[in-house]
């Protein structure tokens, strides 16, 4: 016990340098103003108030400078800048950016910190602020943990509203009035006379005044966009095939390649024949890369066809190859050796445990690969020692130096164009992909090159969410539940995938409980307890990370602890919540959807509720056993996110993250048969297909203190909610994912 | 049955009604037609009123209905909601790539609907089959040639792409299909 | 070889067995279809030939027998087919990835049949993967989408 508390303490005063790496630093380096990008290449005549507006003689340009894989970022973050800055979306332009500290994440190293969300003591005030610290001291510029709203709700906002103050001091100076007798509309100052000076035309001067810092942000009130119906800015070229995506850029000259390296992870290459494949139509080039080989043609489809003529002589997997080796592994580190957290543990579980009439059961969750649609892709240029590189990516300062590093050159002479994403759901915080075209650039250099991974390559070579085992041990008593013991052991996302980014992690990875430990309920004798299973494949964070299957391993079996108190799985859980904003969306759902009213033969109902990203969700799922299977009729979803800014994408969101959450706990798994993942192709990774989609029913709640983000919290409640309506529908518990193992779907 | 001996007798070519086979002749034709009939190549789309082609015996997974939900409506074509010939294309070349929707020199679609055996014994599949009335009006002449000739029925004996497939050739079930015929089309 | 997509005739030197999703894309740089999963899985790379709907990663170039449509051919910003409106209306897309794909089965479908059942909404539809989630949203353009085509 003692070593877990010091294990505990200790990782938690490194705060979230444990996470995100570093060693160590001085606050000078936190109090130092980050460089405004912008100002690098600034022409005379452009103004760049910040890192963030920029206005010239052709107008705005908004820099959104977190990544959209679909999430809607872009457009939120276009949305916090205008609301403030008054112009209208449609006549500015709306850029991501170039990498650059000024656009690091302040928010997100909390995430790595044993800090619950529902925490508003003294320490986790301090872990928050240090957050804020680590992300401005390495600059990290990332996408994920759904940060982007609760990082940038204020920050942008400012940002709008010193490029509207400056350019309406550029306007008074300009016109000799005073600025209270000057507004801001729709890209322009109004004069009292209703004539109106745009903003380009004022961005002249205004490049020649210190930009004005005393600003008051708008009451909420007053907002015309956010906080309302409003449409995504990337909606009609999403509609009408005219979103450029990574996989579409297009340039002059332009080769295509793939690239191809041993399913067997890690086991490199020990040499090939491209004897067939060289002389292949359109083929240009076979070339060795890093643990396999490039093939550059002139069509991609040729480049594929190439790369399956290639002759490999690949070497084995040097990481346990087997998914039942691997999940034995994971059965074997219930042990003090490996115990890694015990962030919770309230009351004295061994002792109520002790001669109790103990409920037990295990529970396993499997791999699982992200499979965004649009597969890993990158457009690569070097010339004259100058590296430019257009791709969707959540990291693109760990791309640029990734990249500068494979190509020997400073990072200040590697480009990052980040390019809209076809889905990610984590994937694109690996640069494994950029890595490997530049390394063809590098052998092809002064010439574009558009590199495509074929399906089989993308699923093969993921870095999936890792497989986990629970074990899970609980009491009732009086029909309440009253001690709750659980442990997971799983792999460590953290260390994976900061160890290829080339960043520490120290300390205990709160991942691996992540959405189990951190959850509002005051169970008198409630301990969560982690295990860190040796590295195996390499794995990543993937939508909702941690809790996108411990959601699962805790809320199945509270519901198995429901059950056996002969309590309601609703009431319990509501009685069980000291949390009263969580309390709400329980009994939204509840009140959504009629909780309790008879469904009638062969129906049934489950609720789940998890706290994840300070977001608490709760899901109602209904199912009807069919002759045929399990049919998902309808999911009610209440989430509370503090401050709904774009009901529309919330809505849109929460059903996606459902579809995402039942989908993979229907009917997907990884596995690996020497180290080679045994699904490549949808075929065998299907998810959620439409006529297997359900009703889906969303209420936004605000009761929340802090504004939060809402593209991965719907995830975890869902499959945990499906399996307990499984439960009340046919008495059948299921305690491994996919359902699919145990029952059809219709 | 005497009618369809008879039709047999006028629609075979003269070498053919030289051998009239025996009845046991003509139960172990059945046999081995029965044993292909019922492989799932054939009843994957031989399913009757469902509409829903089955994805049974693909060499992975377990076996289930047609992915993707879809239906082949009473057209068998699947015009209502999304034509087989979506996925499944029109093209006379040789099926490569595992895992893709295998093609044919042909519209693909389903069988007719009383043409079910997913699931039918030997005896109900070969009553079925004898009488014109429930297998699409054909006589025993016209069952040999349609296996003969359909590209279905080629594309089931060489589906490509690593797929399982009965044993034997179009020839093979053409013929046991007359000598069957011949013996008077038994079925116990 | 000619083909003819979007009312432009092409002639392109392809070998007859690639993929019309191929020789669209990196040949005539047509973006819009796209590719996801090269097996009919995933549907994002979905075209037209003659008006029906069509994997154009199953489609050889030698076997287009017809008029290529994509979904740069069905409507633009400036001018949106119904389909594409009501995916506006409704803000389908998320990631938008398989967004084209969609659209073109969707068009396809009300082509086929005005008045779709959700049933048959459903049917035709679930050959198109989506893994942001869409479904809901695809519903309900189509029932929208439907309404408006009718009234034209």
């Amino acid at each position: 016990m003692g070593r877990v508390k010091t294990i505990a303490r200790r990782s938690f005063l490194v705060g979230s340098v444990a996470v995100l790496g570093g060693v160590a630093f001085g606050t000078y380096m936190y109090k130092r103003d980050v460089k405004n990008p912008l100002l690098a290449d600034l022409k005379p005549g452009e103004a760049a108030f910040n890192p963030y507006v920029k206005v010239d003689a052709q107008g705005v340009t908004l820099i959104t400078p977190r990544a959209d894989v679909g999430q809607g970022a872009y457009s939120v973050q276009a949305h916090l800048l205008a609301e403030e800055l008054d112009v209208d979306l449609a006549e500015v332009r709306i850029d991501p950016g170039m990498p650059s500290a000024a656009y690091y994440n302040g928010v997100l190293a909390a995430e790595g910190m044993p800090i619950a969300a529902t925490s508003d003591s003294m320490m986790a005030r301090t872990g928050r602020g240090a957050a804020d610290v680590v992300g401005k001291f390495l600059g990290l510029q990332l996408t994920g943990g759904s940060s982007t709203v609760p990082d940038m709700y204020d920050r942008l906002r400012h940002a709008g509203a010193v490029a509207r103050e400056t350019l309406l001091a550029a306007a008074a100076r300009q016109t000799g009035l005073d600025r209270d007798q000057l507004s801001t509309e729709n890209g322009a100052v109004v004069l009292p006379d209703g004539m109106r000076l745009s903003y380009a035309d004022l961005a002249a001067t205004a490049a020649e005044i210190e930009p004005v810092q005393d600003v008051t942000l708008r009451d909420p009130s007053t907002w015309r966009a956010l906080g309302r119906d409003h449409q995504r800015t990337d909606i009609v070229a999403k509609s009408t095939g005219t979103q450029e995506f990574g996989i579409d850029m297009v340039m002059e000259g332009m080769v295509y390649a793939t690239t191809r390296t041993n399913p067997a992870l890690g086991g490199g290459i020990q040499g090939y024949d491209a004897t067939d494949a060289e002389v292949m139509r359109g083929v240009q080039a076979i070339i060795p890369i890093t643990g396999g080989f490039a093939v550059v043609a002139d069509n991609t489809w040729r480049a594929f066809q190439a790369a399956n003529a290639v002759q490999a002589d690949w070497g084995p997997s040097p990481y346990i190859g087997d998914t039942a080796a691997q999940f034995a592994d994971v059965a074997a580190s219930f042990v003090e050796d490996r115990q890694d957290s015990r962030f919770k543990d309230e009351g004295d579980v061994d002792a109520a445990l002790d001669g109790a009439d103990v409920l037990a059961a295990e529970y396993r969750i499997p791999y699982l690969a992200h499979a965004p649609l649009e597969p890993m892709s990158v457009v690569v240029n070097l010339t004259d020692g100058r590296l430019d590189i257009w791709t969707g990516t959540q990291i693109p300062r760990f791309v640029q130096d990734g990249a500068a590093a494979v190509a020997g050159l400073e990072a200040q002479n590697v480009f990052v164009h980040v390019l809209m994403s076809g889905g990610s759901f984590g994937r694109r915080l690996d640069d494994d992909y950029v890595r490997q075209a530049v390394e063809i650039a590098v052998q092809m250099p002064d010439t574009p090159i558009k590199m495509v991974w074929s399906r089989e390559e993308d699923m093969t070579h993921d870095f999936p969410r890792p497989l986990a085992i629970s074990r899970a041990r609980g009491a009732v008593s009086d029909g309440q539940v009253v001690a709750y013991d659980l442990g997971i052991a799983a792999p460590s996302v953290a260390a994976s995938s900061l160890g290829r980014l080339g960043q520490p992690s120290i300390g205990p990875d709160v991942a691996i409980v992540a959405g189990a430990w951190d959850q509002p309920y005051a169970i008198p004798d409630y301990r969560v307890t982690g295990y860190r299973v040796p590295p195996m494949v390499p794995v990543s964070s993937w939508r909702s990370v941690g809790a996108s299957g411990n959601g699962f391993l805790h809320e199945s079996f509270l519901d198995e602890l429901c059950h056996a108190a002969g309590a309601d799985p609703m009431e319990e859980r509501l009685r069980l919540c000291w949390h009263d904003t969580s309390r709400k969306v329980l009994e939204a759902v509840a009140e959504m959807s009629d909780w309790g009213s008879d469904l009638g033969e062969g129906r049934g109902r489950g609720v789940a509720f998890t706290l994840a990203f300070g977001v608490p969700v709760a899901e109602v799922v209904e199912v009807t056993n069919t002759d045929r299977g399990i049919r998902i009729d309808k999911v009610f979803v209440a989430a509370d996110v503090g401050r709904v800014l774009d009901p529309v994408n919330l809505e849109a969101q929460l059903s996606g993250g459902v579809i995402w959450g039942l989908g993979h706990a229907m009917n997907c798994e990884l596995t690996y048969e020497g180290g080679v993942a045994q699904q490549d192709n949808y075929h065998v990774f299907e998810g959620m297909r439409l006529y297997q989609t359900p009703q889906i029913m969303v209420r936004g709640l605000e009761n929340g203190d802090k504004i939060r983000g809402i593209g991965e919290p719907g995830v975890p409640p869902a499959a945990p909610a499906l399996g307990n309506a499984i439960f009340a529908a046919t008495g059948q518990r299921i305690r491994e994912l996919p359902f699919s193992k145990h029952v059809d779907f219709v | 049955m005497r009618l369809l001996v008879a039709a047999l007798l006028l629609a075979t070519p003269l070498a053919a009604q030289e051998t009239i086979a025996s009845r046991e002749e003509g139960l172990a034709a059945w046999d081995r037609i029965f044993e292909k009939v019922s492989h799932p190549r054939c009843t994957n789309c031989h399913v009757g009123d469902s509409g829903q082609p089955m994805w049974n015996g693909l060499g992975y997974g377990v076996d289930t209905v047609h992915g993707m939900g879809v239906l082949a409506d009473q057209t068998r074509i699947g015009a209502l909601s999304t034509p087989c010939r979506t996925c499944h294309v029109t093209a006379d070349r040789a099926n490569t790539v595992p895992h893709a929707p295998p093609h044919i020199d042909d519209a693909w679609r389903l069988p007719p609907v009383e043409l079910e055996w997913l699931g039918k014994s030997s005896a109900e599949i070969c009553t079925q089959m004898r009488n014109p009335e429930t297998n699409d009006g054909n006589d025993i002449a016209e069952l040999a040639e349609h296996l003969r000739t359909s590209p279905f029925v080629a594309w089931g004996y060489a589906p490509g792409a690593g797929r399982s497939a009965p044993d034997g050739t179009p020839e093979d079930i053409a013929a046991d299909v007359e000598i069957w015929g011949a013996a008077g089309a038994p079925c116990d | 070889m000619r083909l003819r997509v979007n009312g432009t005739e092409h002639e392109v030197d392809v070998e007859d067995d690639m993929p019309l999703l191929w020789v669209l894309r990196d040949e005539l740089g047509i973006t819009g279809p796209k590719y996801g999963c090269g097996i009919a899985q995933c549907g994002a790379c979905t075209v037209h030939v003659d008006g029906v709907a069509v994997r154009s990663c199953q489609l050889a170039a030698a076997d287009v027998d017809g008029e290529v449509t994509t979904i740069e051919g069905l409507g633009t910003p400036q001018a949106l087919h119904a389909v594409q409106a009501a995916w506006v209306d409704h803000q389908v897309a998320q990631c938008g990835y398989c967004q084209s794909g969609q659209i073109m089965q969707a068009a396809s479908l009300l082509d086929l049949n005005p008045e779709p059942t959700d049933e048959q909404i459903d049917a035709a539809m679930s050959g198109n993967l989506c893994r942001c989630g869409t479904y809901p949203r695809i519903r309900a353009a189509i029932k929208t989408a439907a309404v408006k085509l009718q009234g034209v």
